[in-house]
């Protein structure tokens, strides 16, 4: 129980936590930190929970009482980038801005957000694969926040005429998102840079919208 | 061969053998090379004089694999006949129903596809150029009668097809989407695709 988020527990921002709570959530926010760094840094097998511990100025045992065990603290800090990515591009919409360049300018910005932390992103998507159902919902409820802002700029395109009414919003929402999860390999394993990314991904959006182009 | 060498090769087949059997069962991860040795009778020690790691033998049970898959696929792809964007269904409908049949075995190597020692000895995932060739061919032929316009980046087309085809996957180990699921998907996702290098009449 006490390995859920805090988030969940957290009352809301009018009343003032007690002292206690704030603590907690302290303690919390640095080892969730540390553990970040760490796991980027060295991997999860080579990442121990007494080093994350005292990267972050605690005990071992402090560990303990805000997570089950090594694997919960790894998924509670993918969750946690998950969830700062969404919070991150959550205003990156514009109103006149085109779909191709608002669709762009949100996937630039989460390239440049992981660009610090590829070795994480890449343990990430690996582990999502392999992560029980419960911990995969909550990732992929924060991945939806991001696809709602996709969701969001394809409704526009259509709604101002750049679009074709036939387009089907859903399915290429979902296929620009595998594409720019697919993306990071070739920054994992062949070492592009964000640019490089971004011009992948742009003329991939191009050829899924191409035969979508409203007559005009 | 000299009974030496022969031993080898039947432990490594043995070994294999094991190996694909506890990753189908048991699931790659809670696997281990113990009881890979166990269940091929072998010691642990002649395991790791073969291979390097778990990481390689699931490479090398994926890339035996990929013979047995592309034998299907040269079974069915010179009889496609129609439109260049059906043959491109036909070719990933084989993918499926290939790999679903050992789904937590495709799933196991996606997810250690990114972790895996890029020492170059393991085909990464998606990268296979057969199978690449396969879809390239297929539309390099539509552009021939007229039905791919001839701008055609194939490369970019392939892979955003392939990151669609990979991340379907999701559907069937976290929804439980059998084959037919996923393949009228991704029969959907290639019509969508390909609108946006058909040729307009």
């Amino acid at each position: 129980m006490n390995h859920l988020s805090a988030r969940m527990f957290a009352p809301p921002q009018e009343q003032p936590m007690t002292r206690r709570a704030m603590a907690k959530q302290r303690t919390r926010r640095h080892l969730l930190d540390a553990a970040k760094r760490l796991f980027n840094e060295r991997g999860y097998e080579a990442a121990t929970v007494r080093d994350i511990a005292a990267a972050a100025g605690l005990s071992t045992g402090a560990v303990f009482a805000s997570f089950s065990d090594k694997a919960d603290l790894f998924g509670e800090v993918i969750l946690d980038d998950c969830e700062a990515l969404a919070d991150h591009l959550k205003n990156a919409i514009e109103d006149d801005e085109g779909t191709e360049a608002a669709l762009l300018r949100l996937f630039s910005m989460a390239y440049a957000f992981h660009r610090d932390h590829l070795p994480l992103v890449q343990a990430a998507i690996g582990h999502s694969w392999v992560a029980e159902p419960h911990a995969a919902r909550r990732v992929r409820g924060a991945a939806k926040r991001v696809q709602a802002l996709v969701d969001e700029v394809l409704r526009r395109g259509v709604e101002r005429g750049e679009l074709s009414r036939d387009l089907d919003i859903r399915l290429t929402n979902e296929m620009i998102w595998d594409s720019f999860v697919a993306n990071y390999r070739h920054a994992i394993f062949e070492s592009w840079d964000a640019s490089a990314l971004e011009a992948r991904l742009s003329a991939q959006i191009k050829i899924l919208l191409a035969g979508w182009r409203a007559a005009a | 061969m000299g009974a030496r060498q022969e031993r080898k090769e039947a432990t490594r087949a043995r070994v294999l053998a094991a190996a694909r059997g506890l990753f189908d069962e048991v699931g790659y991860e809670a696997a281990t090379i113990r009881m890979v040795a166990q269940r091929a009778g072998v010691s642990v020690g002649s395991v790791f004089t073969t291979f390097i790691g778990k990481a390689h033998l699931l490479s090398q049970v994926m890339a035996d694999r990929v013979e047995a898959l592309q034998a299907e696929l040269e079974q069915v792809v010179p009889h496609l006949r129609g439109p260049a964007v059906d043959r491109l269904r036909s070719i990933m409908a084989v993918h499926y129903g290939f790999e679903t049949r050992h789904l937590r075995l495709f799933v196991a190597y996606i997810a250690a596809s990114y972790d895996w020692p890029s020492d170059g000895g393991v085909s990464p995932l998606g990268r296979n150029a057969r199978f690449r060739g396969m879809l390239a061919e297929a539309l390099v032929q539509g552009v021939e009668r007229g039905e791919v316009r001839p701008d055609i980046d194939t490369e970019l087309f392939v892979d955003t097809l392939l990151a669609a085809y990979v991340w379907n996957y999701r559907r069937a180990s976290q929804d439980n989407a059998d084959a037919p699921a996923l393949i009228a998907e991704m029969d959907r996702q290639i019509g969508l695709l390909f609108e946006g290098v058909a040729v307009r009449l």
